[in-house]
């Protein structure tokens, strides 16, 4: 009599013949993407949340548990004014390139003689980096040897030069400005990919029921770049609202605050104070607002996808 | 037909939550662990260490720097590597390489930064090197802290006016002024020129706005006293209003620090500015009119009324050792270059820099200098420490108080309150 050999209980995540099930095979595929995610995201993450509710130094060992204390701080301190001039510093640096990313995205749609060679132009801001973009507008608004100032004063528009970096009503809009100058080409050049998908047909039937330029714009282009337009300026404005290095090197946030975002008011709390505590907390409510407009795009985003 | 009847056991959504809350938690607990900060390792023996100075980032001492560094390696056979950031941004980034243990060997210092960094713990004691060196004590003086020598001194010197005599002279200002009331006058006569010439290209950026400190003590402000922040007494208050009247009447210029203001002198564009003794050495590099150096005098700083002490801030170099890989190596070079007669000597011969020994400043090469003789006559005699250097937050109290003088300046607020804002900022920096 012949015996046969029964098998045992198969271990979870492997199937009959022996192979990893597809479930057990997707974890493994995801396993170091959410390990990697885990110690360079998530861990990073917590720790600084953590470093919010102690009292912490940067040049002091040790810390000393404070509770809520740091973000009551924040909020009294100058929480309300910071979160005023990086909304102010926000909606004007993602509007102002936009504007003028648009009008330049329909000449060059319009088939303007020589667009690709101005299109190649029009991008040469975006790649210089943004430090030396920075650097080279410091030197135009420059007070007392600045280009603007020069040419202002040589065509007889001023008598003296103006501060731009240096006054509280100028300086927001020499930096909203600058940045700008930086980021309009790739708005530019998103608006652009969006309009080539607009089919001639509709323009020319348009032209034919008798509508205008306006009114084709208005009924024709814009509901058709409406989806790209939106995600073109929410991801502008999540950028702008953590901002730094051209707001930093051009007024190091004043005069007198008066170009103090968070990115700025955080890194001088943590580096210039040492005081990474009350940083941290500044940081925390932050990113608790930075999340409102990420969850605003998310959503966007499902929609354009659905 | 499926079955649509959830599988036993845990679902994947399941597994997932308890693995992000499971990471979460321990994400936690490692973040609320006692903080430490990094530590250099290394063997303190190595046969090689790094320096990293500002000097080396800037124009004007940026070569005469590395000849040390040069010299010294191919006399010792010590490999010395080099790093450097700018004046502006150093103590931010030594501050953030220190506490990540990335920072080890010989460091240019700013006295007003000994207090923040020997409070990382991680300098070496120069007691025996500063024993042995023939400093000066006042040097001497300006690299302890809490009673240990951390640092030896490398240069000496003050911030102090610098005038353009040639510039006064075509204004009918035939000497320089010695009183605030005869300095206001020399400005208003200097402005009439026009031409784009910036009277005083005192700072108005916060960068270098401690300038402000001597002008408040020549008002008779403290400052500190017994301990406290005196900020906002009206002696300092009187001091800022003066300075924001200068500002409106455009007798000082907004956005200029040290850079911009040499930058204006050099261009025969301004008539006064602050600055330390290396003025001579970067105007005379960087000046259109190779004439101009003749013309610059070191002032002393104008009194309030005559026979009152002038005020001015000393300043100079400190050279301070992250203890760590070659820390042997790089104390022996800090002693060095600080102590040794002929590299002292000839260091100041390129950058014009005192020295901070007896020997090196009784050399005839030193003591025969015009420019430095006067420097050392009319501003150096009188001037004293900046009254916060004593505190670990020194860098941070005239980082607070630079920001309200600058409140001021662009009529954010008053004198008297952007003062008082000060002194409760500076409160709890001082400990």
């Amino acid at each position: 009599m012949s015996t046969v050999d029964t098998p045992g209980p198969r271990p979870r995540g492997v199937t009959a013949a022996g192979r990893l099930s597809d479930r057990t095979f997707a974890w493994l595929l995801v396993l170091p993407g959410l390990a990697m995610f885990a110690v360079i995201i998530v861990y990073p993450l917590v720790a600084s949340l953590a470093t919010g509710f102690f009292e912490q130094s940067l040049v002091k060992p040790g810390r000393r548990f404070t509770g809520l204390s740091n973000f009551a701080d924040a909020l009294k301190g100058d929480f309300w004014p910071v979160l005023w001039r990086t909304v102010e510093f926000t909606v004007g640096a993602t509007a102002l390139p936009f504007v003028l990313g648009l009008a330049l995205a329909l000449a060059l749609n319009s088939g303007i003689k020589g667009g690709g060679l101005l299109r190649g132009l029009f991008l040469f801001p975006w790649v210089i980096p943004g430090v030396v973009v920075s650097f080279l507008w410091l030197w135009i608004f420059n007070a007392n040897y600045g280009v603007l100032n020069g040419v202002l004063m040589r065509s007889g528009l001023m008598d003296t030069g103006i501060s731009w970096l240096g006054r509280t009503d100028t300086a927001m809009l020499a930096v909203i400005v600058t940045k700008s100058w930086a980021s309009f080409p790739w708005m530019m050049v998103m608006l652009l990919a969006g309009l080539q998908t607009v089919p001639k047909e509709l323009h020319e039937a348009a032209a034919v029921d008798g509508a205008g330029a306006i009114r084709r714009f208005r009924n024709v282009t814009w509901p058709q770049i409406r989806g790209i337009a939106g995600i073109v300026v929410l991801l502008e404005f999540i950028w702008n609202f953590q901002h730094f290095d051209t707001i930093y090197v051009l007024t190091g946030g004043g005069p007198a605050g008066a170009t103090r975002t968070f990115a700025v008011a955080v890194y001088d709390t943590a580096f210039k104070g040492f005081d990474l505590g009350h940083a941290t907390a500044l940081g925390a409510l932050w990113m608790v607002l930075l999340l409102g407009a990420v969850a605003v795009y998310l959503r966007a985003e499902g929609k354009g996808a659905r | 037909m499926r079955n649509s009847t959830p599988a036993p056991g845990p679902s994947r959504r399941d597994a997932l939550r308890l693995f992000g809350i499971t990471g979460l938690g321990l994400a936690a607990a490692a973040a609320c662990a006692p903080s430490t900060s990094g530590k250099a390792g290394g063997d303190r023996n190595a046969n090689g260490f790094t320096f990293t100075a500002w000097s080396l980032n800037e124009a004007a001492q940026k070569d005469a720097v590395q000849g040390i560094v040069d010299k010294y390696a191919a006399a010792t056979k010590v490999k010395i590597r080099t790093g450097s950031y700018p004046y502006n941004d150093f103590l931010n980034q030594l501050v953030l390489k220190l506490r990540g243990g990335d920072i080890t060997g010989a460091v240019q210092l700013d006295h007003s930064w000994l207090g923040s960094i020997a409070s990382m713990g991680k300098l070496v004691d120069l007691s025996p090197q500063a024993a042995k060196g023939g400093y000066t004590d006042a040097a001497l003086s300006g690299g302890t802290y809490q009673g240990k020598q951390y640092a030896l001194p490398w240069t000496t010197g003050s911030i102090g006016l610098v005038a353009n005599m040639d510039l006064l002279a075509k204004a009918g200002v035939e000497k320089a002024p010695e009183t605030v009331e005869e300095f206001e006058a020399a400005l208003r006569a200097v402005a009439k020129l026009g031409g784009g010439v910036v009277p005083y290209a005192a700072s108005t950026k916060v960068a270098q706005l401690k300038d402000m400190i001597p002008w408040i003590q020549t008002f008779g402000g403290k400052l500190v006293d017994n301990g406290a922040p005196v900020l906002d007494e009206d002696p300092a208050v009187e001091a800022l209003a003066w300075y924001k009247r200068l500002y409106d009447a455009k007798l000082i210029a907004p956005d200029v620090d040290r850079f911009d203001a040499r930058a204006l002198f050099a261009q025969g564009k301004a008539a006064f500015y602050d600055d330390a003794p290396i003025a001579k050495g970067i105007i005379a590099k960087s000046a259109q009119d190779p004439k101009l150096v003749d013309h610059m005098q070191p002032v002393t700083r104008p009194v309030l009324k005559a026979g009152d002490r002038p005020h001015s801030l000393l300043w100079g170099h400190l050279m301070v050792v992250v203890d760590g890989e070659g820390a042997n190596k790089a104390v022996e070079f800090a002693s060095h270059t600080t102590s040794d007669t002929a590299t002292a000597v000839d260091f100041f011969g390129r950058v014009a820099l005192p020295p901070s020994t007896t020997a090196a400043l009784a050399d005839p090469k030193v003591k025969g200098d015009a420019f430095n003789a006067a420097w050392a006559e009319k501003i150096t005699k009188t001037a004293g420490p900046n009254p916060f250097w004593q505190f670990t937050g020194a860098a941070q109290i005239d980082s607070a108080m630079a920001q309200q003088v600058q409140a001021a300046l662009v009529g954010q607020a008053k004198p008297k309150d952007a003062l008082r804002k000060a002194n409760e900022t500076v409160k709890p920096l001082i400990k």
